[in-house]
């Protein structure tokens, strides 16, 4: 073939027929690309390996530089998708090593989500991985989401007490925390009509305020609370969800309050209604 | 219907950014009871663009390292059709491909903690892994010769793979059509069979009648050009 051996802007590319010839005439950082791609044998793989971790700084550095980037591009550039078997996951999970038992001494908040039942220790780590998928899956569906309400408790409760933000079960990506991290945080706290106060963390940045009631009674039977968000432009309140009694201990987050002038707290026929009953039994202003 | 408009707006998860702002395994996205959510479900996987992805598979992989198993259930979920569909198009083979993708979560189990940011993304680093293992089968299973005729028949429209419908990724996936647009055909040919084929560059220097340096090259060349054209840094 007729093709020259050399890249478009003339680099210095002469590759030999080997990977021997090529590191012997210092074209090991050439080789990064071949060796990111997998194009080499287990073989070559090794003496590549072998010169470049007794290289130079400088000779080294630049190899895994290549080779880091041809990585990132392989991985962006070849992104061919397709749905494993459903029951895979679970096939991976009874294969895992039980590093459960000596593990979960080192996540404490764990347990706050994941209580199943005591099993042989030899199968608890699959077992508990199984729950955590059960639980992944109801919560898919509305009416699991009750279940879960006890996790976002638990990052919450970290989170409001100033300690253990740093785990990633209470990460940045969780909304109470992105609300309660935000700079310019603001608390209110109005009384509830019914007895208790609610406490409204507030964050114009975040566009969130976190809703948090304290000593609040139940609900009376068959009845929810429902919390509003009353528009600025003085348009029909807009529901923000249903609280039972469960979810009272629960800190929630009220998302969009820019537009908002105030955040209304009515009592309503189990199931919610779609505009307030009067009179709110709690009402905070959230003026910019 | 305004009972109706008014019972999806009462929806607090359907409000756009609600979900989003959220990982997948949200804790968060509905924090009261949510009669009218019948979407409560909506999965981040879609919706957030790759450096959020990256934030959250990096996030997940610290917590795989602390023996999270819902971490782990997670960083599967994100990214087991990445790394199936990758063992599928080497492998060709199902109970190969799940063998592969089996292998390379148990090592992403175990191996978590190794994952270096700095020494690149979550993707590329699980991808990797998998593309090595996928190389390793496929090369101890089948001939390359084999593996050639699987290859040509199954990859017609690689151009075309971009199959993901990420609404954050699918600028990239058009960049990636563009870029490859950048190579040489036989820049493209070589890396594809090389990646998708599991041939090593004296295969496909076989393969395609070429010489061993030329191929090498344009292997080299390719990538860089890609890497080049789409901006990795």
């Amino acid at each position: 073939m007729t093709e020259m051996n050399q890249g478009p802007n003339g680099r210095s590319g002469a590759f030999g027929d080997t990977v021997a010839m090529d590191l012997a005439s210092g074209r090991a950082v050439d080789l990064a690309e071949l060796y990111a791609l997998d194009a080499v044998t287990d073989h070559e793989r090794q003496a590549i390996e072998d010169y470049i971790s007794a290289a130079p700084d400088t000779e080294r550095l630049a190899f895994l530089e290549r080779v880091r980037q041809a990585r990132e591009t392989l991985a962006t550039t070849f992104r061919f998708e397709e749905e494993p078997p459903a029951d895979l996951f679970n096939r991976i999970v009874a294969q895992l090593p039980d590093a459960t038992t000596q593990r979960n001494d080192r996540q404490p908040n764990a347990g706050t989500i994941s209580a199943p039942p005591a099993t042989a220790a030899g199968t608890a780590g699959v077992d508990e991985l199984a729950a955590a998928r059960q639980r992944r899956e109801e919560r898919r569906r509305p009416g699991g989401a009750r279940r879960w309400l006890a996790g976002v408790a638990a990052a919450a409760a970290i989170a409001l007490g100033g300690v253990g933000v740093g785990s990633y079960l209470a990460d940045q990506n969780d909304p109470v925390n992105q609300v309660i991290r935000a700079g310019d945080l603001r608390e209110a706290s109005v009384d509830v009509s019914a007895g208790g106060t609610a406490t409204l963390l507030i964050s114009a940045s975040e566009d969130a305020a976190v809703v948090k009631m304290n000593d609040v009674p139940a609900p009376p039977e068959g009845k929810v609370y429902q919390m509003w968000l009353i528009p600025k432009d003085g348009s029909a309140p807009v529901s923000q969800g249903l609280m039972d009694e469960d979810a009272l201990s629960k800190p929630a987050v009220v998302q969009g309050i820019s537009s908002a002038s105030a955040l209304g707290i009515t009592v309503e026929p189990v199931g919610g209604s779609q505009s307030p009953t009067l009179p709110t039994v709690a009402a905070a202003p959230l003026g910019a | 219907m305004t009972l109706l408009e008014a019972g999806s707006r009462a929806d607090p998860t359907s409000r756009s950014g609600t979900a989003k702002d959220s990982p997948p395994g949200d804790l968060c996205l509905v924090v009261m009871e949510t009669p009218n959510a019948p979407n409560a479900e909506a999965s981040a996987a879609v919706t957030d663009p790759p450096a959020d992805l990256s934030h959250r598979l990096a996030l997940l992989l610290a917590g795989i390292a602390q023996g999270d198993q819902a971490a782990f259930a997670e960083f599967y979920q994100l990214t087991s059709r990445r790394v199936f569909g990758m063992a599928r198009r080497v492998l060709i083979d199902p109970e190969l491909s799940e063998d592969t993708t089996q292998e390379v979560f148990l090592q992403v189990w175990q191996s978590a903690a190794k994952f270096d940011p700095a020494a690149g993304s979550p993707l590329s680093w699980l991808m990797t892994i998998s593309h090595r293992r996928a190389v390793d089968k496929v090369r101890s299973s089948q001939s390359s010769t084999d593996r050639e005729a699987k290859y040509g028949a199954s990859t017609q429209d690689i151009d075309h793979d971009t199959v993901s419908d990420e609404v954050g990724s699918r600028l990239e996936a058009e960049a990636v059509v563009r870029c490859l647009g950048t190579l040489t055909e036989t820049q493209q040919e070589s890396v594809r069979l090389a990646y998708y084929g599991g041939l090593t560059y004296r295969e496909v220097a076989e393969r395609l009648n070429a010489a061993v340096p030329t191929i090498k090259s344009r292997i080299r060349d390719g990538l860089i050009r890609l890497k080049t054209c789409l901006g990795v840094s």
